[in-house]
């Protein structure tokens, strides 16, 4: 399950997910697609690295989202010409967070623990009980007195909240949940 | 891909992964989920995301230390900021304007993705969950006091460190092991009972284990004290070459001097014991001490040092108990309380015998 290069994938490129998230907002002109560009981007990335490791992950990663707006501006041919110019992505490098610096750092606890206390309480119970008391989920249900179907939501709903918040930042986490949230209500419903 | 491409892969991805986390994991769920994976870079992509958030959050536990009752701590719990708390909230609540986590060992993950692939081909049905608890569950992290220094660090499994100046100690926590490396200085440990988890304190060539007691251990080099106030504790030495493994069992009120190949136990009443741990509340007790030994004391916890000018000096005996942060004003003790004369500049204060 743990490749080289799925590893390769989580150290160098996820680590980035904040910085280039920013760079997509300021250069495409439809915030709400932002996070579908993401997710083309690391498949774009991720492919690419099965071929070979590119030397410099994050300036590899910025160009692929460079190129990827520039198809799409082609394609669409309603974009403007303006955000084109603001594709480049030279400035995003500097100043950044290193993946060094983002996965070693208090850093990283302070920003967990800020993803933790966003979710939902239910959720949140859910994953600290599975995470920290290292309860099965089964423990768990019986815990919270719900069934482990339940508990097995809660945890898939944990993952892609924390997900969202602990590479995606803070900002970007409710701007990407004001629509999946609504699709999130939907599903449970549905179920 | 448009929106709801994208919200559904990523859904179906958590779905997968919470599946996978539960005990009704099966050979046929593992078999559809690598087709999924397969069918798709996207499906491939988000899933890694998810995967490696959750990883991320088993350092949950590492927030967790310290907050014993069940349930989460209510939001919030880790936003004030220490600084206001005081001394006396760093048992309650990690401080974590000094904690740093070290990046997880990539000699450890990679050892753990193997054991895991070669689990996976074997059996991977009855062991992969197996597999993936023991890998996800290593903690790691990182402590350390500076120079001056008292620094108490709760950790994950509910046993506390009480860290001496200019010391550090790294920390790995897993399921079947609790292994803390002293690099540098004295820790105190007060160990929390978990008889599945032996709680391991190394120090290079010699491991210190112990199940639930207290004790410390200091190391300058590679000469090891250690000193048992409650509990017993077994001292090992790491082999090398052919001999039987050194080994010595610590009951309360042990210290043990350990020194190139050679240990040397003796036995103390355990309060006496208990003084030399004094340092944790800012004192020093010293009984019938050589000068020469009380000055290396105070001068692990000082920049400016204490210098023994002259063997006479350094042979004359002490007792009582000092504050370490004051070492001038031990020095003055000293000048009126023995033949001593003392010389006080910016980086040093030399007794010289009178």
């Amino acid at each position: 399950m743990h490749s080289p290069l799925d590893r390769w994938f989580a150290e160098e490129i996820l680590v980035h997910e904040e910085a280039l998230l920013r760079y997509l907002l300021r250069s495409w002109p439809h915030r709400e697609e932002a996070q579908d560009l993401r997710q083309d981007i690391y498949a774009r990335v991720y492919e690419a690295a099965a071929k070979g490791f590119p030397a410099q992950p994050k300036a590899f990663l910025f160009a692929a989202a460079r190129n990827l707006m520039a198809d799409r501006a082609r394609r669409a041919r309603v974009v403007s010409i303006e955000p084109m110019g603001d594709f480049e992505p030279s400035h995003v490098l500097v100043d950044d967070v290193s993946p060094e610096r983002w996965c070693g750092g208090r850093q990283l606890l302070h920003r967990l623990a800020d993803a933790f206390d966003g979710l939902p309480d239910r959720c949140r119970e859910a994953v600290w009980l599975r995470r920290v008391e290292e309860l099965s989920q089964k423990d768990v249900a019986m815990r919270m007195g719900i069934s482990e179907k339940t508990v097995e939501k809660h945890l898939a709903k944990g993952m892609r909240l924390l997900a969202d918040r602990l590479y995606g930042g803070d900002g970007m986490a409710r701007d990407a949940h004001s629509v999946p949230a609504k699709d999130d209500d939907e599903r449970q419903h549905a179920d | 891909m448009n929106a709801s491409t994208r919200t559904e892969i990523e859904h179906t991805a958590a779905d997968w992964l919470a599946r996978r986390d539960g005990s009704a994991w099966s050979q046929a769920d593992h078999a559809a989920l690598a087709d999924w994976l397969d069918a798709d870079t996207a499906h491939r992509v988000a899933f890694l995301r998810l995967q490696a958030a959750w990883d991320e959050s088993g350092r949950l536990q590492a927030l967790g230390a310290g907050w014993k009752q069940p349930g989460p701590p209510p939001r919030g719990h880790w936003a004030q900021p220490a600084q206001a708390q005081g001394a006396a909230s760093i048992a309650l609540a990690p401080d974590l304007r000094d904690l740093k986590l070290a990046p997880r060992p990539p000699v450890g993950r990679s050892l753990a993705a193997t054991a895991f692939a070669v689990l996976s081909i074997a059996a991977c049905a009855l062991f992969a969950g197996w597999g993936w608890r023991t890998y996800t569950h290593v903690d790691t992290a990182s402590y350390q006091a500076a120079l001056g220094q008292v620094q108490a660090a709760p950790l994950a499994d509910g046993s506390r460190a009480v860290l001496s100046s200019d010391s550090r100690i790294d920390v790995q926590l897993s399921r079947h092991r609790r292994l803390v490396e002293l690099r540098r200085g004295e820790a105190i440990f007060e160990v929390a009972k978990d008889a599945t988890r032996p709680f391991v304190v190394d120090t290079g060539n010699r491991q210190v284990i112990a199940v639930g007691t207290r004790f410390s251990v200091r190391r300058d080099g590679n000469d090891l004290r250690v000193v048992v106030t409650e509990g017993t504790v077994r001292l090992e030495t790491t082999r090398t070459g052919q001999g039987p493994q050194p080994m010595a069992l610590l009951p309360a009120g042990s210290i043990a001097l350990a020194r190139g190949g050679d240990v040397l136990v003796r036995s103390l009443p355990i309060a006496d014991a208990e003084g030399m741990l004094d340092w944790r509340d800012g004192t020093l007790a010293f009984r019938d001490t050589t000068l020469a030994e009380a000055v290396v004391e105070f001068n692990r916890f000082n920049a400016r040092k204490l210098v023994v000018a002259d063997p006479a000096a350094g042979a004359l005996r002490v007792g009582g108990s000092f504050r370490w942060d004051n070492a001038e004003g031990f020095a003055r003790l000293l000048e009126r309380g023995f033949p001593l004369r003392a010389e006080y500049d910016a980086s040093r204060i030399v007794l010289h015998s009178r």
